[in-house]
C-alpha cells in the first residue's frame, strides 16, 4: 500500500479566489493609508510629524485585541461544541500568531513613539508594562500549543490558556483610566463619547483600523490552512508509521 | 501458520534509537524551555507593575502631603508647565509646573528636547531639595487631543499646547 503522508501544496495551496480577492484589496487599501497618512494629513499642532506614527500603532493594538479575543471565541467553539472541532482549535492558533505579531508590532511603534514624545523608549508604566504582560502571555500561548500530544491533547490545553488570557484585555485597555499612566487616554473610544481629533486625522485612523483587520483575517485565513496541512502531516506520520509496522507484521 | 504467529508475536522489540524520536524530544524541550523564560520574564513584569507602574507618579498638589509622596524620597512628579516659566540658564532648564492650583519650582539639568514646551503636562523625576524639585529625568505627558497644524492654524500653532484640553 503505498501511503503519502505529505500533502502536495501545489495540490492543497492556501489560497482560494477570494482570499486572493481579499489579498488583492488589502493590498491596495495599505498603500492607500499609506498615502493618507505620510502625505495626505496635516502634521499634529504639538507632536508634529511624530503622530503619523498613530496611524500603524493604534490599528496594530487593535488588530492584536481582537485577534485574542477571536483566539478565546474559537477556543470555546472547540470546548463546549459537540464535535470538538480541531478547525476551532487551527483557527485561535492561527488567530493567536497573527495577534503576537500585531502586538509586537504595537509595542515597538508605540517605543518609537514614547522616545519622540516622551523622551524614552520604555517606562513601566500602567499601560505599558500590562501590554508586555499580555505579550509574554500569549508568546506563552504559542509555547503551549507546542508542547506536543495530541491534536487534541493540544487544542484542550491551549484552549484553557486562551480562555484565561483573554481576561488581561480589559484591563490593559482600561489600564490607563484605573491607573495613572504616562500613556495618555483614549482619543475615540472615550467614556463620555467624545472624539479629540480632527476630521482627516480620525479617517485615516479608522481607516488604519479597517485596512488592519483585513489584514488580519487574509493572514489568518491562510496560517489555518497552512496549520491544516502540518496537522494532517502529523496525521499522515502517524498513518504511516503504522502501516510501516503492518508490514513488518506481514 | 508462520506469518500467522509473527503477525501475532508481541514480544518486546529491539528499541531503535530513531533518529524521528530523537527530533520529536528535542522538540518538545524547547517549547518547554521557552514556556520557563517566559514564566520568569513575566514574573518580572508582574514584580515591575506591582512596585512601579501603579503609583506611577504623584501629582504636584501630593508632594509633602499623600503617602508615597513625602519629599524626603525620590520622586515622580505630575503638573503642567506653566505659561511663561520657562527659562534657560547654563545649561539648566528652569520652569514651575502646576496641579490643582499648587506649584513647583522644578530645575533640570539639561534641555529635555521632544514635544517639552509650556503649557504640556509633564512627570519630572527628582528630589526635592530647598523647596525646589531637582530633576534628572523629564517625560512628557502629552495629551489625547490631536489637531492638525495646517495653514489656518498656522498662528496659533505656537500657542497651542496652552489651548488643548488639560489632562
Amino acid at each position: 500500500m503505498n501511503i503519502h503522508p505529505f500533502p502536495s501544496p501545489v495540490d492543497t495551496p492556501t489560497g482560494t479566489r477570494a482570499s486572493r480577492g481579499l489579498g488583492i484589496v488589502v493590498f491596495l487599501s495599505m498603500v492607500l493609508l499609506t498615502l493618507l497618512g505620510l502625505v495626505l494629513t496635516d502634521e499634529d499642532v504639538v507632536q508634529g510629524s511624530t503622530v503619523r506614527l498613530m496611524y500603524i500603532h493604534v490599528p496594530a493594538a487593535w488588530v492584536a485585541y481582537l485577534a485574542f479575543i477571536v483566539t478565546a471565541i474559537a477556543s470555546a467553539m472547540y470546548m463546549w461544541g459537540k464535535q470538538h472541532s480541531l478547525t476551532f482549535d487551527r483557527i485561535a492558533g492561527a488567530s493567536a500568531e497573527v495577534g503576537v505579531i500585531f502586538m509586537g508590532l504595537s509595542l515597538v511603534t508605540g517605543s518609537l513613539w514614547g522616545r519622540l514624545t516622551w523622551g524614552t523608549y520604555w517606562q513601566w508604566d500602567p499601560r505599558l508594562t500590562t501590554t508586555a504582560f499580555l505579550f509574554v502571555t500569549y508568546v506563552g500561548y504559542l509555547a503551549v500549543r507546542d508542547l506536543g500530544g495530541s491534536h487534541q491533547q493540544r487544542a484542550k490545553r491551549s484552549g484553557v490558556v486562551a480562555l484565561l488570557a483573554v481576561l488581561e484585555i480589559p484591563l490593559v485597555h482600561f489600564s490607563v483610566v484605573l491607573w495613572r499612566s504616562l500613556h495618555q487616554k483614549a482619543s475615540v473610544l472615550q467614556p463620555n463619547g467624545n472624539v479629540t481629533m480632527d476630521g482627516l486625522m480620525l479617517f485615516t485612523l479608522l481607516f488604519g483600523v479597517a485596512v488592519f483587520t483585513l489584514l488580519f483575517v487574509w493572514m489568518v485565513l491562510h496560517r489555518q490552512r497552512v496549520l491544516t496541512l502540518a496537522d494532517a502531516i502529523d496525521d499522515g506520520g502517524l498513518e504511516a508509521a503504522l502501516q510501516e509496522r503492518r508490514n513488518e507484521a506481514n | 501458520m508462520a506469518l500467522e504467529d509473527d503477525a501475532l508475536n508481541l514480544s518486546p522489540r529491539e528499541a531503535v534509537p530513531a533518529a524521528q524520536s530523537v527530533r520529536s524530544q528535542k522538540r518538545r524541550w524547547k517549547p518547554a524551555l521557552l514556556l520557563v523564560v517566559i514564566l520568569v520574564f513575566g514574573g518580572v513584569v508582574v514584580t515591575k507593575f506591582l512596585s512601579s507602574a501603579i503609583d506611577y507618579y504623584c501629582n504636584v498638589d501630593e508632594v509633602g502631603v499623600r503617602s508615597g509622596c513625602e519629599g524626603t524620597r525620590r520622586l515622580r512628579v505630575q503638573g503642567a508647565v506653566d505659561e511663561g516659566s520657562l527659562k534657560k540658564a547654563s545649561g539648566m532648564t528652569i520652569f514651575s509646573m502646576s496641579f490643582n492650583k499648587k506649584t513647583l519650582d522644578v530645575q533640570y539639568d539639561g534641555d529635555p528636547g521632544g514635544v517639552f514646551q509650556e503649557c504640556i503636562p509633564v512627570v519630572a523625576h527628582g528630589r526635592m531639595v530647598n523647596g525646589v524639585f531637582l530633576s534628572d529625568r523629564i517625560e512628557v505627558k502629552h495629551s489625547n487631543a490631536y489637531s492638525t497644524k495646517n495653514k489656518d492654524r498656522i498662528d496659533k500653532a505656537e500657542a497651542a499646547a496652552c489651548s488643548l484640553p488639560k489632562l
